[in-house]
């Protein structure tokens, strides 16, 4: 009987085998399609067999390129783009695509934001995408956009998008308070950060304190930053550059004098300021009078979020040049289908139609429905991204004028104004580290805007977090020390 | 008759080798595995790694992180088990106590249950709204005259570990009071009876019948509740901004593994580090919980096993 158990026992051990074998064989199951990429060139040939689709994974932490990934679906029908979407708010995204790495689900598109792209083209898990750069040139492509791609003379990730940043306020109350709703004049008088201040104080004291000059003062962390003469991290070592103390004395300026709503950004309270339905704790209105923001805050985040404030805003360049965000698109150098993820970044970010349907607002619900009937409702593209090719933008731009956005900006054409300020983006700043060094300051810098802590006691909790992530790094002296 | 006497012993193993494999492959190998990552200096984003021998729980120990969240974990828990347990073992008397005759009994368990199902990340979700600084709580308390003005809740420690400790007791005393009423019921009803006759006051029983014979039950509740504890992670990572702020104040052994592997190039030797250190410590305290709340005399008590094979739900531990 000892026999029958063993047997038993040993079946069972070879059931669960066989059973986690399949599990495995499961999971592989896209390798198969490897084979077939290279008579994906030419679909026409192999009709017999049209049910077998070459199978892309395009990972992303937002749905913006879902909707490209459907209009290449248009282009090629052999293609099945699987897209999956994982939120990156608090870096759940940065996390999953790291565990992902040497497994089965290591994804074949990848798409990368500013804050950690540079993480990743600097390590050696993106394939080498210098074959593509031709068509950079051809495009023109902005200067920055293909730098930060690039490492060691290897690029490794394109962008759709360039990210110049811009400064947004409500026109009526400019004229309440400042005497003009002018471009031009309301840009003189924030045109450095002194006379923004100054401003600041204007409005301040002609609502009674009921408006504030920013949401809040996070808003210029990356005005900031853009302005910095090095990196976050230069030879192993951290560097605090001048510009970061200035960040934190104004962010404790604009606190300690109430020009801030104090709302976090991203939250409730922070978009309510968008469309004028902010309240106080007491249920009085209040009101932001402006919000910096890039290229794609102005689609995606303040015309969507302004409700009734239409038209009332206007866009100039503010007290400083800058950029923020952006997102990248990059290939696995272990996917399985690099040849046609090449394909999905050359139509994403390297393909003039593609750039001019994205940033004209073709992309609409219906026709994305014609190409997939399973396309959701609220999936489509508005009009109004800034993209990444000098050539596609000067080509676009007169089609803003008279456009809904247009007309939400009170007569601007958002387009020329960022087409002038994209150039001058510079690039050489980001670094992989930047996402979570900066992550880190947000803490004790609110607990210090807050009094609750010193600003020595600010600098030294900041320091320590950054060691504590980043345990190979020289860290410095804090500025300041209690 | 000796070959029927085995085939009943082999069909107890036939039954229990579901659970040994599943154990072997999915608890006891990544026990090994991490302890054996631990002692390198492997990261996910390069593709070299060497041992570096304890050099990581040497650079553990430098900072005060680990020490923090260690603190952390432990004051979140414990603030959150104490009235936990309190109101649980109060309530579970109530409901099965035959002279009050509580009505609905069923309908007040189901309620207190289920704030257990709700996903980690609503509950997060929607205390982050409820607090934040425009939000409905503070406009509540001003116009009710309790705060003079809006106070930033998430961003002081007091508030966020108070609102931490709560979500953690609410999420979690009404999983406590079934278990501990499941434990209740077991308990002959005659031992009751006589001590009635006896003349004992619902004190007495309580001291001397019910808690004594619910001891196996609290075992269990106390060690499961202590893994969860030392173990938490969804709540206060995403209660705030999945650091564990303000000033670290809510980042328990948890986030803090989770900030390791995550940042600089996803150091997972250096998490597992943390994750070694927490088995140990979680280990050590419940053989201790074990230990100290033996049956001294030895003798087996009439009390069955009622303790749930399992905790419910998603893989959660209580907290």
């Amino acid at each position: 009987m000892r026999k029958s158990l063993l047997l038993l026992v040993s079946l069972l051990v070879a059931a669960s085998m066989v059973l986690t074998a399949c599990g495995g064989a499961a999971t592989e199951a896209p390798a198969p399609t490897e084979a077939p990429a290279a008579p994906a060139e030419q679909p026409t040939a192999a009709p017999a067999a049209p049910a077998e689709k070459e199978v892309l994974n395009v990972w992303s932490f937002t749905n913006e390129i879902k909707t490209m990934a459907t209009a290449f679906e248009g282009k090629h029908p052999d293609v099945d783009v699987v897209y999956t979407m994982i939120p990156m708010t608090n870096g759940e995204y940065q996390t999953k695509l790291k565990a992902s790495l040497g497994t089965a689900d290591v994804p074949d598109v990848v798409a990368l934001e500013a804050a950690f792209v540079k993480e990743w083209v600097e390590a050696d898990f993106l394939a080498d995408l210098n074959d593509l750069l031709p068509l950079t040139e051809e495009l023109k492509t902005f200067p920055a956009v293909v730098q930060v791609g690039a490492n060691e003379g290897v690029s490794k990730g394109f962008s759709y998008q360039a990210t110049p940043g811009g400064f947004f306020y409500r026109r009526s109350i400019a004229k309440e308070c400042l005497g003009t709703d002018d471009p031009a004049a309301v840009q003189a008088m924030v045109a450095d950060l002194d006379k923004f201040v100054e401003t600041a104080a204007k409005i301040k004291e002609c609502s009674a304190g009921k408006t504030f000059m920013v949401g809040t003062s996070a808003e210029l962390f990356n005005p900031f930053l853009a302005n910095r003469a090095q990196p976050w991290v230069v030879d192993d070592t951290l560097v605090i550059d001048p510009k970061v103390e200035e960040y934190v004395a104004f962010a404790k300026l604009m606190r300690d004098n109430g020009y801030e709503s104090q709302a976090t950004q991203w939250t409730e309270g922070w978009f309510a300021g968008m469309s004028d339905t902010l309240k106080d704790a007491e249920g009085n209105p209040v009101r932001v009078f402006s919000y910096f923001l890039p290229t794609w805050g102005l689609p995606y985040v303040l015309q969507p979020n302004s409700g009734e404030t239409g038209g009332d805003w206007a866009l100039i360049d503010g007290p400083m040049a800058y950029q923020w965000g952006g997102t990248w698109v990059g290939a696995m150098a272990d996917s399985p289908n690099l040849d046609m993820a090449k394909e999905f970044i050359k139509f994403v970010a390297l393909d003039e139609e593609n750039l001019t349907n994205w940033a004209t607002g073709v992309y609409t619900n219906e026709y994305l429905k014609a190409i997939d009937p399973e396309t959701p409702e609220d999936q489509k593209q508005a009009p109004g991204d800034f993209v990444s090719s000098q050539v596609v933008v000067e080509k676009i731009t007169p089609e803003f004028d008279g456009s809904a956005l247009y007309d939400w900006l009170g007569g601007q054409n958002n387009y020329e104004a960022f087409g002038k300020a994209a150039p001058k983006v510079n690039g050489a700043l980001m670094t992989g580290s930047d996402d979570a060094i900066q992550r880190a300051m947000n803490d004790p810098l609110a607990s210090y805007l807050l009094g609750d802590i010193t600003e020595a006691e600010f600098w030294q909790q900041w320091l320590d977090a950054v060691q504590n992530l980043f345990p190979e790094l020289t860290i410095p002296e804090p500025p300041v020390t209690g | 008759m000796r070959t029927g006497r085995l085939s009943t012993t082999s069909y107890g193993y036939l039954f229990i080798a579901p659970f040994i494999i599943g154990f072997l492959l999915f608890g006891l190998y990544p026990v090994y595995n991490t302890l054996a990552l631990s002692l390198t200096n492997t990261t996910m984003m390069t593709r070299e790694a060497h041992f570096i021998g304890l050099e990581n729980f040497k650079r553990l120990f430098a900072d005060d992180f680990f020490m923090k969240a260690v603190t952390n974990s432990w004051l979140i828990w414990l603030l959150n088990f104490i009235p936990q347990i309190g109101i649980a073992l109060l309530l579970s008397a109530w409901f099965m106590n035959i002279r009050l005759k509580i009505r609905a009994v069923g309908m007040w368990r189901t309620l207190f249950f289920l704030p257990n199902l709700l996903m980690p990340a609503a509950v997060a979700a929607l205390f982050f709204s409820l607090f934040s600084y425009y939000g409905p709580a503070n406009q509540l308390m001003v116009t009710a005259g309790l705060q003079s003005e809006a106070i930033h809740y998430l961003q002081k420690i007091a508030t966020t570990r108070g609102l931490l400790v709560f979500i953690q007791w609410w999420t979690w005393f009404g999983w406590t009071t079934i278990i501990i009423m499941a434990g209740m019921t077991a308990i002959p009803i005659h031992l009751f009876e006589a001590a009635m006759v006896d003349g004992a006051s619902a004190g007495q029983m309580f001291t001397q019948i019910t808690l004594p014979l619910l001891k196996p039950i609290l075992i269990f509740v106390f060690v499961t509740s202590l893994v969860g504890g030392m173990t938490m992670f969804d709540i206060p990572f995403l209660l705030t901004d999945g650091r564990g702020s303000p000033a670290s104040s809510i980042m328990t052994n948890n986030i803090l593994m989770y900030l390791k592997f995550s940042s600089s190039k996803g150091h997972i030797a250096f998490a597992s580090s943390v994750g070694v250190l927490v088995f140990i410590m979680t280990t050590v305290c419940a053989l201790g919980i074990f230990y100290f709340l033996r049956d001294r005399e030895g003798k087996a008590t009439a009390v069955p096993e009622t303790a749930p094979a399992s905790p419910p739900g998603k893989g959660r531990q209580p907290a």
